[in-house]
């Protein structure tokens, strides 16, 4: 069942395709597009891609180099589109609000560039899983992009934490998805790049990844699908009733 | 191999925040009586002395050196319990001003966001004001720099009791003790 082309393999490899797919379609149903263009192109296009990948594998006619080339180009594309939503995101959930809109701007902007510098840095330190540069470029590259991608999303997590600011629930559940995606992404690439594990660990590691994708997929659209509750605000609850200090206050209001 | 397990460790790190953090958002997601509960009145009369240059300079002419750092130490350290309250009772007000940002209402929907923009002014300006705080433990001589906070507080209270007053108009919200 856990090997290499397996029929779990291969549903693996091909439904969060099609699930992606899904929310895509069903973001521009729903007039979420408009909301999240980044997401839906990410949602389309990066599906399109990894079902051209795996076309390309169980294709007889495509050269094992040009199946590499064809997961180069899927990656750089899918990469490209992940830092695209992520800054999407970021503008959702930061950048309506002045008082922190700057700081805000100049944080995540510093913190980019700091982890592609550690990313490039631990790229240079790596040795390489594969003699084949296509292949072990392909392989640091992934880390790479999975070392900046879960930076940057810890990154705003901890900050809208810090802050105590709540997202908007699809925001919530994008960022979620490729936070866990992230994460679990690099710590097997980080092996598989540079701890030269046996084909048999590569394929459960292989595993690992199409399956937290496929949960991703599936958080992704559980997000797009489920509506949010719709409640009804409670006014602000009030800790004390102090007429003094209330009309105290609203004099300097009205003085400034 | 080394570094391999220095970044599974940093992915699993981050996985475990991220996780986190989404739990407990969810977690928070309370009641807003639970919400204003938490915040804590804040004398500001005693803050306002306590960061007063003038009161700084007087203590600096009038003690010893060593008296004057052993005392200004002692400011800073209620001057920082002052502003870690504060910086507590923005992010409270964060999440009180972003639940009415819903309301239906023009005039609250506006105060609203406006006591949320000051409310991220005053909790960045607190976060600022204390990693000065804790510089100037080591050079007591340098002014408190507190007064960004006091003064952002101050506006945080009109605002938060101008949306309390538009939700509710029979009772005030209180955030400053005099």
């Amino acid at each position: 069942m856990l090997q290499a082309h397996s029929i779990l393999w291969d549903y693996l490899w091909v439904a969060p395709n099609l699930f992606l797919l899904a929310v895509g379609f069903l973001i521009w149903k729903r007039g979420l597009s408009r909301q999240v263009p980044g997401f839906l192109a990410f949602a389309i296009l990066s599906a399109l891609a990894e079902l051209s990948v795996f076309g390309a594998d169980i294709a007889p006619f495509v050269s094992a180099p040009n199946f590499w080339r064809i997961d180069w180009a899927s990656l750089l594309l899918e990469s490209l589109l992940k830092f695209l939503v992520i800054g999407e995101v970021f503008s959702r959930v930061f950048t309506q609000y002045p008082s922190i809109s700057r700081v805000s701007r100049v944080a995540v902007s510093g913190s980019g560039a700091v982890l592609v510098l550690v990313a490039g840095l631990i790229a240079g330190f790596a040795h390489g899983d594969n003699p084949t540069l296509l292949i072990s470029g392909v392989h640091l590259l992934e880390q790479t992009v999975f070392i900046i991608e879960s930076g940057l999303i810890l990154f705003l997590f901890l900050f809208a934490a810090y802050f105590r600011l709540s997202w908007d629930r699809l925001s919530f559940g994008i960022l979620l998805g490729f936070g866990i995606s992230a994460c679990v992404h690099l710590a097997t690439w980080a092996i598989i790049a540079n701890a030269s594990p046996s084909e048999q660990a590569r394929t459960l590691f292989a595993f690992l990844n199409m399956g937290t994708y496929h949960l991703c997929v599936l958080i992704w659209l559980y997000y797009v699908v489920v509506p949010e509750k719709v409640v009804r605000k409670s006014v602000v609850p009030l800790p004390e009733n102090n007429l003094a200090v209330w009309n105290r206050e609203l004099e300097r209001l009205l003085q400034q | 191999m080394t570094l391999a397990l220095g970044l599974v460790i940093a992915a699993a790190f981050a996985l475990v925040v991220i996780l986190g953090i989404t739990v407990s958002t969810r977690i928070q997601l309370s009641p807003g009586s639970a919400l204003a509960r938490r915040i804590e009145p804040i004398d500001i009369e005693a803050f306002r002395n306590l960061v007063d240059p003038t009161e700084n300079e007087y203590l600096r002419r009038r003690l010893p050196a060593a008296e004057f750092r052993r005392v200004q130490r002692e400011r800073l350290r209620a001057a920082a319990a002052y502003i870690r309250v504060s910086g507590r009772n923005a992010a409270v007000l964060v999440a009180i001003g972003q639940a009415a940002l819903s309301a239906s209402d023009g005039a609250t929907v506006e105060a609203a966001r406006q006591l949320v923009d000051n409310a991220l002014l005053l909790r960045r300006n607190a976060s600022v004001a204390l990693l000065r705080i804790y510089v100037a433990f080591a050079w007591p001589h340098s002014a408190l720099a507190a007064a960004p906070v006091l003064h952002g507080y101050e506006q945080l209270s009109g605002r938060a009791m101008l949306l309390g007053r538009l939700q509710n108009p029979a009772v005030p919200v209180r955030i400053a003790a005099h």
